[in-house]
């Protein structure tokens, strides 16, 4: 290898360019990789790409944005409630103040309601009932009440990312934590927090999300993740644990102790970095999984409350009328896309960062 | 649905007076099902349960056994008392009266082959499939499969509350009265011989026959309905439905085997209803009721529970709970000794197949599985026009007095100004609604009565259409305005400054919670902020009936008789889930119930209609016609107010003609 001599000159690299260098070099790892990038990039812009709401607008004398009102809807001005608007932009601007500019979104749809006739100048208003085929305005169709389903994917993009990243970062903190402290410390402190993973492990989180959702006042979607991510730690925390059962013997933290430092610190500064890859696997497997239990709840029609676009409240629609293929196969594949690609990820990482499933694969 | 009673043989008794009772009482039951009482909808899926708890908190007035009674001797009665003869009928010899004066639009081979896409077939499909049958062209073996949307509670006909115990306990039950097509009220023919009314009101003597056994060959008896009577009273007896109406009776007595009087509290035009409730056989339960009040958990009730004894023309065989229920003829209704003594129900085994999901329904109706079902709109629209439905199927729409609103809780600091109330009305995009979501199926609705129903006002409402200026302008006149400047409106209420931002309560139908989020849209277009919350029926059920909402939408099915829709809007009145009050309203149900003359209290009810939709507590949507699927194999439908099912013959004229 031409690299020998390299290494031998110049600092080693560290574990993780190393596993980089690895990653880089699986093509399918790449590619999924590059799926999970532009993905979150559509879940970020989702009002720029389909919105019946400006991106920016000049009204009155000044610059607006109006789209940040599809993420939160306090974000959008008032003043285009207090001039009546009602929702409609586009000749509502032009008729109010003749000099304003705006900037649309690439698509005009609105993901929470149907776009109706001369909306846009010009254009129709969307197919209702059966007859939402993916047409040039509507790229993947219409839903029975005439509400575009592109809008809704592009939106449902940002939900399906945040249930993914928002519990697995709960289960993360979570499992890391119990299993460090029970893995570094052992003793009755382990058995406890063994014994405690193990009875979580034994809650099923569907039907303990359908439990809990009838019975909160204002079921949302931040408490679905927050059961997803409080029942979903319990591969993290056992991983983590043997990792540090394994470290804590090394001649490193030994070092560590001979030097002073608490168990904290230990703990935290020295054990985990050397223990985050394995662990890394599970919680990107954890992201895709926690992907399709939000769709199929929605699906249940135990998603986030109307009118949320969640790829699996599409599918849901999809239920009543099986021969609208399109209210199907989008969701569909965005949902297995989706979840294939961290899958994908997750097995790359686990290719790259462990030499010696590197080793045996050659 | 639901679809439910009756024999086949027409009315049978039972089931009707099982249905006005349960009706009462049944509020929630859903969509179908008979009973006099206004009944509230639901999926049907969510039924059973539903009913269960509803019924469960109960007027006070029925948690007191009645007082002891000193009974008078029958003699003294009869001297006493001045009688009126009221009608005895037989519900399927009225409507075949009343077919044989229609006129026949079609051939029966013309209504097999049309697709109904159009009113004149619909007629057409009506008319000819829905004639009675000749001499000899039934076919008596034949058996049929119907679709109830959820499970049965109990089989206990004094239980009954949801729409699938309606269906059933209709056929299995025993029962005095019953109701036409009209909802005019009658005695059954099939099982009483006289029936009396005293001039004063005050009481009603039935006579039973004499050739009516149970289905384990013991005689029905009047013991059986003045015991029946006590069992219902009892505050330890857990009877969900059937106690409101009842708890209007002072009495009943058993004076030999076929005699029995009712004797009422008070003379009201409303008592013809009041007697009319199910029956239990008297030798099974005396010995074991006292034991065990709630008539489930003893042994003994268990095994009534999945093998009840029935004085109805069907008996239930086999009950798989989830499954089905299997319901065979009686011989023993029809005959006693040999002879003939009533007509046959045509078929000779029902079986409920019970299913609740809507589209699993359909792809069962299609291959044949079972023979009739509800379609929803979407269904009836675009999966029920192709040759792949009309194979085997046809279906068939007729009005239904069931319509659906958005009740505004007017205790909440929103909803307390009648203006606000009318702006939710000028908000909301009624054209949308029916035209997108209901498929222009349904017709709107601008009050409690239906415009055919002869207690509707006889001013014409009009129809509130979206108008957001006028609502804008209610909302600033009654000082919701946006004062803060966050695009919310407001009002300073006790030094707070309250936003106007809302739940609305709405269970699991795709259709429903569509409406709403038009809705939600529709508000935000004026600066007001709304939540859906799509909930479980029976959780809708239970934070209605505590009154723990804002606003919520739900339905009513119409009960035979208006004064039924007295506990919706009653000061205090149960089912007044708005806390609606209005002294004039009050005044104007009470009056109506001790009017006699029809026109007269029809203009009461017209009044207070009138009333309602001034000060809109609702805003009302639609009224949700009767669609429906049969296989071409049925005949015999006949639609009345409550549907094809629940009133007298209602089920008992469906038949399947002979094989050639």
């Amino acid at each position: 290898m031409e690299g020998d001599n390299q290494e031998q000159i110049s600092p080693s690299q560290s574990f993780w360019a190393e596993s980089w260098k690895h990653y880089r070099r699986n093509p399918v790892g790449i590619i999924a990789l590059s799926f999970v990038v532009f993905l979150t990039t559509v879940a970020i812009f989702a009002p720029a790409i389909a919105g019946t709401k400006p991106v920016v607008c000049y009204y009155k004398n000044q610059l607006y944005m109006p789209c940040l009102g599809y993420f939160n809807r306090s974000l959008e001005s008032p003043i285009f409630t207090k001039d009546k608007f009602r929702g409609t932009y586009p000749t509502n601007l032009q008729e109010k103040d003749p000099n304003s500019w705006a900037v649309w979104p690439i698509i005009f749809q609105d993901p929470y309601r149907r776009v109706r006739e001369n909306e846009w100048p010009g254009r129709p208003a969307n197919p209702s009932r059966d007859q939402g085929h993916p047409n040039l305005y509507n790229l993947f169709g219409t839903d029975q009440y005439g509400v575009d389903i592109f809008a809704k994917m592009v939106h449902g993009t940002t939900i399906a990312l945040l249930v993914g990243f928002v519990s697995m970062g709960i289960a993360g903190s979570v499992g890391i934590f119990i299993g460090a402290i029970g893995g570094y410390f052992g003793g009755w402190i382990d058995s406890l927090t063994s014994r405690l993973t193990e009875v979580v492990l034994c809650i099923p989180t569907l039907v303990l999300i359908l439990a809990i959702i009838a019975v909160v006042e204002k079921p949302t979607i931040w408490k679905t993740m927050a059961i997803i991510g409080a029942t979903g730690w319990t591969g993290i925390a056992r991983l983590t644990r043997a990792e540090f059962l394994r470290l804590k013997q090394t001649e490193f933290v030994m070092a560590a102790r001979a030097s002073g430092a608490g168990p904290i610190r230990i703990m935290f500064a020295h054990i985990l970095p050397n223990a985050l890859a394995p662990v890394l696997v599970p919680i990107t497997f954890g992201i895709a999984s926690a992907i399709l239990v939000e769709g199929a709840l929605s699906f249940l029609g135990f998603g986030p409350p109307p009118p949320t676009a969640s790829w699996g409240s599409v599918l849901n629609s999809a239920r009543s009328n099986l021969q609208l293929w399109w209210l199907v196969v989008f969701p569909g594949l965005a949902i297995f896309l989706t979840v294939l690609s961290y899958n994908l990820v997750g097995e790359a990482i686990q290719d790259a960062t462990d030499p010696r499933l590197r080793e045996a694969k050659k | 649905m639901q679809k439910t009673l009756g024999c086949k043989v027409c009315v049978s008794p039972g089931s009707t007076f099982l249905l006005m009772c349960c009706c009462l009482l049944l509020c929630i039951a859903s969509t179908g099902c008979g009973g006099s009482k206004s009944i509230q909808e639901t999926p049907p899926s969510e039924l059973t349960a539903s009913a269960e708890e509803r019924k469960e908190p109960l007027p006070v007035t029925a948690l007191q056994p009645p007082d002891p009674f000193d009974v008078p001797q029958i003699d003294e009665l009869d001297t006493e008392a001045k009688w009126l003869d009221r009608p005895v009928r037989n519900g399927l010899v009225l409507l075949r009266e009343s077919q044989s004066k229609e006129k026949v639009r079609g051939s029966v081979a013309d209504a097999l082959s049309a697709r109904n896409d159009s009113p004149d077939l619909n007629e057409l499909i009506l008319s000819a499939l829905g004639k009675l049958p000749t001499n000899e062209e039934a076919d008596y073996t034949a058996r049929i499969d119907r679709h109830v949307g959820g499970d049965l509670g109990s089989t206990n006909p004094i239980m009954i509350s949801t729409s699938a115990e309606f269906d059933i306990l209709g056929l299995t039950g025993f029962g005095l009265f019953s109701f036409g097509r009209d909802l005019e009220p009658f005695a059954t023919s099939e099982t009483v011989e006289q029936w009396q009314t005293s001039t004063d009101r005050m009481l009603d003597k039935v006579v039973l026959r004499d050739d009516l056994v149970w289905s384990d060959g013991e005689p029905i008896t009047a013991h059986d309905i003045a015991f029946t009577y006590k069992v219902i009273m009892d505050p330890r007896v857990p009877v969900p439905a059937v106690r409101s109406g009842t708890d209007q009776l002072r009495w009943v007595e058993a004076y030999d085997d076929r005699t029995v009087v009712f004797f009422h509290k008070e003379p009201l035009a409303t008592n013809v209803w009041n007697i009319n409730f199910p029956v239990l056989p008297k030798h099974i339960y005396e010995k074991t009721w006292e034991a065990d009040p709630t008539l489930k958990d003893s042994e003994e009730h268990v095994r009534l529970e999945q093998a009840p004894v029935c004085g109805g023309p069907y008996e239930i065989v086999e009950r798989k709970r989830g499954q089905q229920i299997v319901l065979r003829r009686r011989e023993s209704w029809s005959s006693v000794q040999g002879q003939q003594v009533r007509d046959r129900p045509y078929f000779k085994e029902v079986r409920f197949r019970i299913i609740e999901d809507p589209n699993t329904t359909l792809l069962a109706l299609m291959k044949g599985e079972i023979h009739e079902m509800i379609l929803q709109p979407e269904q009836w629209t675009t999966q029920t026009v192709g040759s792949d439905f009309y194979e085997r199927n046809t279906k068939v729409t007729a009005p239904e007095w069931v319509s659906f609103h958005f009740g505004w809780n007017i205790d909440t600091i929103f909803f307390r100004d009648r203006r606000v109330r009318r702006a939710m009305s000028y908000t909301f995009n009624h054209d949308e609604m029916l035209e997108e979501l209901c498929y222009s199926l349904y017709d709107p609705c601008t009050g409690i009565f239906h415009p055919g129903a002869w207690m509707a006002s006889t001013k014409k409402f009009k129809p509130y259409k979206q108008d957001l200026d006028k609502a804008e302008a209610l909302l600033d006149e009654s000082g919701w305005v946006d004062s803060n400047n966050d695009g919310i409106r407001d009002k300073e209420i006790d030094g707070r400054t309250v936003p106007f931002e809302f739940s609305i309560l709405v269970n699991q139908q795709p259709l429903r919670i569509a409406i709403c989020t038009l809705l939600k849209e529709n508000l935000d277009q004026i600066g007001i902020r709304l939540n859906v919350r799509p909930v479980e029926s029976t959780v809708l059920q239970d934070l209605t009936l505590n009154r723990k909402f804002q606003a919520y939408l739900g339905g009513w099915g119409s009960g035979t008789d208006p004064d039924t829709s007295e506990n919706l809007w009653k000061t205090g009145a149960m089912r007044n889930f708005c806390n609606y009050s209005n002294p004039e309203v009050d005044r104007l149900y009470a009056e109506g119930r001790q009017e006699f003359d029809k026109g007269k209290r029809a203009e009461k009810y017209g009044q207070i209609q009138e009333i309602l939709y001034d000060d809109q507590p609702y805003t009302w949507l639609y009224w949700r016609n009767s669609f429906y699927g049969f296989s071409k194999d049925v005949r015999g439908y006949v639609f009345s107010p409550r549907g094809p099912y629940h009133y007298s013959p209602g089920f008992g004229s469906l038949w399947k003609p002979q094989q050639e």
